[in-house]
């Protein structure tokens, strides 16, 4: 091990906020640049003040295990960009910096003065990385976004959930956290690359509706060449079967709410957790793995079930017998009895599992428990990826807000201590 | 006519060995899209990608699947039995031309095929190698049996979606699959880097398991901090106007109604009076129903159902309105005028809508690509990003299976056609 992470000596300015962007500074971070979040309290990012938040700890900008978790180890410096004077600053910065990330809007770049012609001026060799939503032209440039949008538009939502009810959606606003800050990483490391060769840097342009899109290019592969519109189908798939969730045993008592805990009197009788068993069979062994499993039940002999067509024909029916099967198990324990004979099959796992009961993520490491602080020890994800030449680990805990105004004032921008004064006097700094 | 030169690639010059199986392969188009020249090797009856439904024309076939199509554009292909002493043999003498190798095997199967990154190293001093595995090479569940559902479940993802009174329900289009590759892409980029400065190649792991679940959004950090469990909660309406409408022709989902988040309600209820379905909404008690409503008050209110099942019951007659207005129009109308009031909409679009998309086609998204064997070309999805100066495109169309087995071998090798010939005969390529 080199002892220097692939990316140390860079240095990305990371003006973007909410989810995709800072999520790709957090990536370029882990690979060891130095992200500058260039962030201001008289435009707080909406992550630094939304829940979760250790309980009484609310009101901090700097407690949300949102915001958190999604820029660990970076550095915070605070500039208001409302003020003219923050545009010197942050071209001070920019020239300073080899990667520039945002995320807004087109117009506010624009109203800010910081477009890539702009930019190029004081840093000729930058990448200059921009996620507007829909892009930086075009009819619909302007629409409002935000994660919960971009699912939709993009087509993630009308395949997600049961033919029979309305598309349910993902959960989250899962375009966020890999598939458009991981593309932004790809696109940014390759222009990284090559500028090494040539010198020269450039412009990226994320249109983060394009890039979940391009996520799912077999479905609209399958209208423009077959002229059919794919439809959602719940769990399941047309090379597989059975392949679903299963109800197993309920598990442990639901949690009640931290804010319920702490009105004394409520104390409603604790509801049990449902559980589930994902279980996936591609193969004949792996459905004879199943039957031994099950002990050869005699539903199981009918000419039915014994080919992969008649399986599928008849899957409601199959479907009600294994879940009969599987209510009356530990769902854990079903899932290691079926991975011990090759059957693909995985409990539905709750927050509560990966984090304190899958064995598998904890002899990895997966989560990492940082010391901050306002928070205290805190869990957040491992990255994404794990590289022989650099240990596995983030860059620290993420910044309080502003906490490294200071360094990036004077090491950084190397400004002298009237210019700082003046800055702060004049809350540009804020 | 002389030839535009064309624009320059990204990754010019960067060679990849791509040995994935289903999950995995979109690492290889990220990099070939991108201008490495990414040659996947498959066993001479194919790779199991290509058994993927559905099919062009909906004729089953090698070369007809239209996922492989997709995840494969760019790519060249030979067809190499690894299994085989011989073709590890050939495996071994391409190494030292490529920088990196992306594979989807096992452990054990890593090292019955001898495609250990120290094996490689030993050839190769600057190979970079990369495993993109259900759940990582090593720990308790290392080699358990997996698609991509199952790694899903295991995430953390799959507990927060669908219905309570359903099952949890699997995001669609093999998602574990592309959070891994687009994470070992990222790694495979970031290890060149360093490369560039020491020289050294080094090996990377992917587990699916870890790279989907960081897309549990706040649901660990709940947890963690609160002991609080987020969990599926289906098309719940948080407020009224916040959440998934039908409508004339489909779905629209609609966050109105929290400040900073576009225009507040009163903006909707205008339009619906122009409409003349507002009823009673333009009354002073409904205008300000929401007023003061933020994304802090709002993620507050998460934690209380009770209190917000209140405050629906109170605004019932607000959302009743809001559902028949939505009802009566077109998902395009809701999205466009919606949109330039200043209103969260966005439609819920099938393929066919991402098709006619105005800004997609305005922009020049689709890409068409030829088929020459076919004397035809189709219309592929377009680009994740676009670089100003090495713009991303689609090099060539999928291969066909083994397409460039002899040009690899005959002529990057040096294999004579008798050779390739007995290779052929014995199963090898």
């Amino acid at each position: 091990m080199s002892g220097e992470l692939p990316l140390s000596g860079l240095r990305v300015a990371d003006f973007s906020w909410f989810g995709a962007g800072p999520i790709a500074g957090l990536m370029l971070r882990t690979l060891g640049a130095e992200v500058i979040r260039v962030e201001s309290q008289a435009r707080m990012d909406g992550l630094r003040m939304t829940q979760p938040v250790p309980p009484g700890k609310e009101g901090s900008p700097n407690v949300s295990g949102y915001f958190n978790n999604y820029n660990a180890g970076k550095l915070s410096f605070t500039l208001d960009l409302s003020r003219p004077e923050a545009r010197q600053v942050a071209l001070d910065l920019l020239a300073r910096s080899d990667v520039m990330i945002e995320n807004y809007t087109p117009r506010v770049v624009q109203n800010w003065g910081l477009t890539y012609d702009e930019v190029v001026k004081v840093r000729p060799d930058i990448i200059y990385a921009q996620m507007p939503m829909q892009g930086s032209w075009g009819p619909h440039r302007d629409f409002l976004g935000f994660g919960a949008v971009i699912a939709p538009v993009a087509g993630y939502s009308h395949l997600s959930g049961w033919p029979d009810r309305l598309p349910s959606s993902m959960g989250v606003n899962y375009p966020d956290y890999v598939i458009n800050p991981g593309h932004a990483v790809v696109a940014i490391l390759a222009a990284l690359r090559y500028r090494a060769r040539t010198g020269n840097g450039q412009h990226i342009e994320l249109a983060q509706v394009e890039s979940v899109a391009a996520t799912l290019g077999p479905f609209l592969l399958e209208y423009t060449v077959n002229d059919s519109v794919p439809e959602r189908s719940g769990n399941r798939v047309a090379w597989a079967c059975p392949h679903g969730a299963y109800r197993c045993q309920d598990g442990l008592p639901l949690p009640v709410a931290a804010t319920l805990r702490m009105a004394a009197s409520a104390s409603p009788p604790p509801q049990l957790e449902d559980r589930w068993l994902a279980i996936a069979i591609t193969n004949d062994a792996q459905w004879e793995g199943l039957l031994d499993v099950m002990g050869r039940p005699a539903w199981a002999q009918d000419e039915r079930f014994t080919t992969f067509l008649g399986r599928k024909r008849h899957e409601d029916e199959l479907d009600t017998h294994i879940e009969a099967w599987t209510s009356t198990l530990n769902a854990e324990e079903a899932m290691r009895q079926l991975q011990a004979r090759g059957v693909p099959a995985g409990v539905v796992q709750s927050a509560r599992d990966v984090l304190d009961h899958d064995e598998h993520l904890r002899e990895r490491g997966f989560y990492q428990y940082i010391n901050h602080a306002e928070t205290g020890r805190s869990a957040y994800d491992g990255p994404g990826f794990r590289m022989s030449g650099a240990p596995f680990a983030l860059g620290g805990p993420a910044p309080l807000i502003g906490e490294h105004n200071d360094y990036v004032l004077r090491e950084v921008l190397n400004y002298s201590d009237e210019r700082i004064a003046e800055l702060l006097i004049g809350q540009v700094i804020y | 006519m002389t030839a535009n030169p064309s624009p320059p690639a990204a990754l010019e010059g960067l060679r990849v060995l791509d040995l994935t199986g289903l999950p995995g392969q979109y690492a290889g188009k990220l990099l070939a899209d991108l201008g490495a020249d990414v040659i996947r090797i498959e066993p001479p009856a194919g790779s199991p990608a290509r058994n993927r439904p559905p099919f062009a024309g909906d004729v089953p076939g090698p070369n007809t699947s239209l996922a492989f199509w997709y995840w494969n554009t760019s790519k060249r292909s030979i067809c190499l039995d690894i299994a085989t002493e011989d073709g590890r043999a050939l495996l071994r003498r391409l190494l030292p031309r490529f920088d990196v190798l992306i594979h989807t095997y096992s452990e054990a199967e890593v090292m019955s095929l001898g495609l250990s990154h120290a094996e490689l190293a030993a050839l190769h001093a600057g190979i970079i190698t990369c495993s993109i595995t259900p759940f990582g090479e090593w720990g308790p569940h290392a080699g358990w049996q997996a698609d991509d559902m199952v790694v899903s479940a295991m995430s953390g993802l799959m507990t927060l979606a669908g219905y309570p009174d359903r099952a949890p329900v699997m995001p669609p289009g093999e998602q574990a699959a592309i959070c891994g590759s687009i994470q070992a892409a990222s790694a495979i980029l970031a290890a060149l880097f360093a490369r560039d400065r020491s020289g050294a190649g080094q090996h990377i792991e992917v587990s699916q398991q870890e790279a989907m679940s960081i897309t549990q959004e706040t649901a660990m950090q709940t947890w963690d901090m609160r002991g609080e469990l987020r969990r599926r909660t289906g098309n719940q309406k948080l407020l009224p106007g916040f959440g998934t409408y039908a409508c004339a022709d489909g779905y629209v989902y609609s966050m109105i109604g929290v400040g900073g988040f576009g225009s507040p309600l009163p903006v909707l209820f205008e339009w619906m009076n122009e409409k003349g379905m507002a009823g009673d909404l333009m009354q002073p008690e409904w205008q300000t129903a929401l007023s003061g409503m933020d994304l802090r008050q709002l993620t507050a209110l998460l934690t209380q159902p009770d209190k917000l099942a209140e405050m629906m019951t109170r605004l019932a007659h607000i959302e009743e309105l809001i559902a028949a207005f939505y009802a009566a129009h077109t998902k395009e109308e809701l999205y466009v005028v919606g949109q330039n009031r200043r209103l969260l909409i966005g439609p819920l679009n099938n393929a066919r809508d991402i098709r006619n998309n105005e800004q997609f086609n305005t922009r020049g998204w689709w890409q068409e690509v030829e088929h020459p064997e076919q004397g035809r070309s189709y219309t592929y999805p377009g680009p994740p990003y676009r670089h100003a100066q090495t713009p991303w495109r689609i090099h060539r169309r999928p291969p066909l299976l083994g397409e460039h087995t002899l040009d690899v071998l005959e002529g990057e090798l040096g294999l004579t056609r008798e050779q390739t010939a007995m290779l052929m005969g014995a199963g090898v390529i």
